[in-house]
């Protein structure tokens, strides 16, 4: 005596995927919440460094207050091409001049919005993406430059590091 | 006339439209916050003054960093993997005056303690100032539109003072509100060569230590700290709330209490 039932040609029954809309929709507004619209594609190799007390760029993006410059050495490409190997990155460009060309640039930007719509120059940041291994003296020279345009506000970026590890500094 | 019945329509492919809606934001953003230290590079200068004011070394907290990401802080040397060290340096270097009026460390910031009536009579005194500008014939003295500005702005800022000293003595129940010496202020120093990576250690070190001094002080005040404010104020800046201004003001007393002077030298080698 079979203690089982013997399949009698009964279909398994189906699954309701009405919810399933539901679902993906719940997915879909979690990542739209949580995430924010990449930059640009980096044309420069940026290993960032590390620190704590960071202030969140985000409510600045969202009034499309920051620019953000990229300095590192290029992903494609002889790095002697550039000034100690360092490129810098303007939007979608690795321009020849590195970073002489930043006051131009901004200049550039900052006309090609009509004025209501651009905070006032002082207001703009300039955030500097540089790999950890990116000498000084370069974004010196660009504060120089940005300080004698009037465009005071500047970012150092860098990545919350939380409260263990260190800062990876280079020890030499 | 026969009622007919609207026929359904089809939900099966919303499931198939919601997963490519949910595939292009996964591909298109990332999740990656972008942070960063906001620093200010101080204005333009149109007419250089001929001397540069004397700032007394007590005032100075000079941090250098050399080529090889060796911190120096005043006389000491700190080794890159110490950093943590310059915490409590920079805390000591703000509080160790803070309480006392006699038999004061000669070699760190002095502290003015203010009143409300202090500011009161300078903001008095503004005001004759400003009357005596105004008096005076604009054809004998050709700078004098300059001196009403200035007056003037004087006369702003003291009276944000008066303000900042009520809310001080309100919440404190003090009638005395510590002010670092204005000069006082921490210079960080590098080299050319000085790595990206040694340089925003040493901002974070001296962020979070200021931080901490105002997250401290701030709770003690108003049981709320420093950095939560901000981070509320940031967020909902633009906003017309009340809450938005109040902690703007709450957020200006801290930092009169608790400054961050930071002045970055540029490289000479």
């Amino acid at each position: 005596m079979s203690k089982f039932k013997k399949d009698d040609g009964k279909k398994a029954p189906g699954i309701n995927t009405s919810s399933l809309p539901d679902i993906v929709f719940m997915l879909l507004f979690f990542f739209m919440v949580a995430t924010t619209t990449k930059e640009i594609d980096p044309l420069v190799k940026i290993t960032p460094a590390q620190g704590s007390g960071l202030t969140d760029l985000t409510p600045f993006k969202q009034r499309s207050e920051v620019d953000f410059v990229y300095l590192g050495a290029p992903i494609k490409g002889d790095a002697s091409l550039f000034d100690k190997g360092i490129a810098v990155q303007y939007d979608g460009i690795l321009h020849k001049d590195g970073i002489k060309y930043i006051g131009k640039w901004k200049l550039d930007k900052l006309a090609a919005k009509p004025a209501e719509f651009t905070a006032p120059r002082e207001e703009i940041i300039t955030c500097f993406k540089a790999d950890e291994l990116v000498p000084m003296g370069i974004i010196f020279e660009a504060r120089e430059i940005l300080g004698d345009l009037n465009f005071n506000k500047i970012g150092y970026a860098a990545q919350e590091k939380g409260n263990v590890g260190g800062y990876n500094i280079r020890v030499q | 006339m026969a009622k007919r019945e609207a026929p359904e329509i089809n939900a099966g492919s919303m499931a198939d439209i919601a997963f490519l809606l949910l595939i292009f934001f996964l591909v298109t953003t990332t999740m990656d916050k972008d942070t960063a230290y906001l620093r200010m590079i101080p204005k333009k200068v149109e007419i250089p003054p001929e001397k540069q004011p004397e700032v007394e070394k007590k005032n100075i907290y000079k941090i250098a960093i050399n080529n090889k990401q060796v911190i120096q802080a005043r006389d000491s040397i700190i080794r890159p993997e110490d950093i943590s060290e310059l915490n409590s340096r920079i805390k000591h270097f703000y509080l160790v005056n803070r309480d006392r009026k006699t038999n004061r460390e000669l070699n760190y910031p002095y502290y003015a303690f203010g009143t409300k009536d202090m500011y009161q009579q300078k903001l008095n005194e503004a005001y004759i100032r400003l009357d005596n500008y105004e008096r005076q014939d604009a054809a004998k003295n050709p700078n004098i539109d300059k001196y009403i500005e200035q007056t003037l702005n004087e006369i702003a800022e003291w009276r944000k003072k008066l303000e900042i000293i009520k809310m001080y003595s309100q919440y404190s129940g003090k009638t005395e509100m510590p002010e670092i010496a204005l000069q006082a202020h921490i210079r960080l120093e590098s080299f050319i060569d000085t790595d990206y990576s040694a340089y925003v250690a040493v901002q974070s070190e001296v962020e979070k230590a200021v931080t901490q001094l105002r997250d401290n002080e701030s709770s003690e005040l108003f049981g709320i700290t420093y950095s939560a404010m901000r981070t509320y104020w940031q967020q909902n800046m633009l906003e017309d709330k009340p809450r938005v201004s109040e902690y703007r003001e709450k957020m200006d007393l801290i930092e009169l209490l608790f400054p961050l002077r930071l002045i970055e030298v540029k490289p000479k080698r």
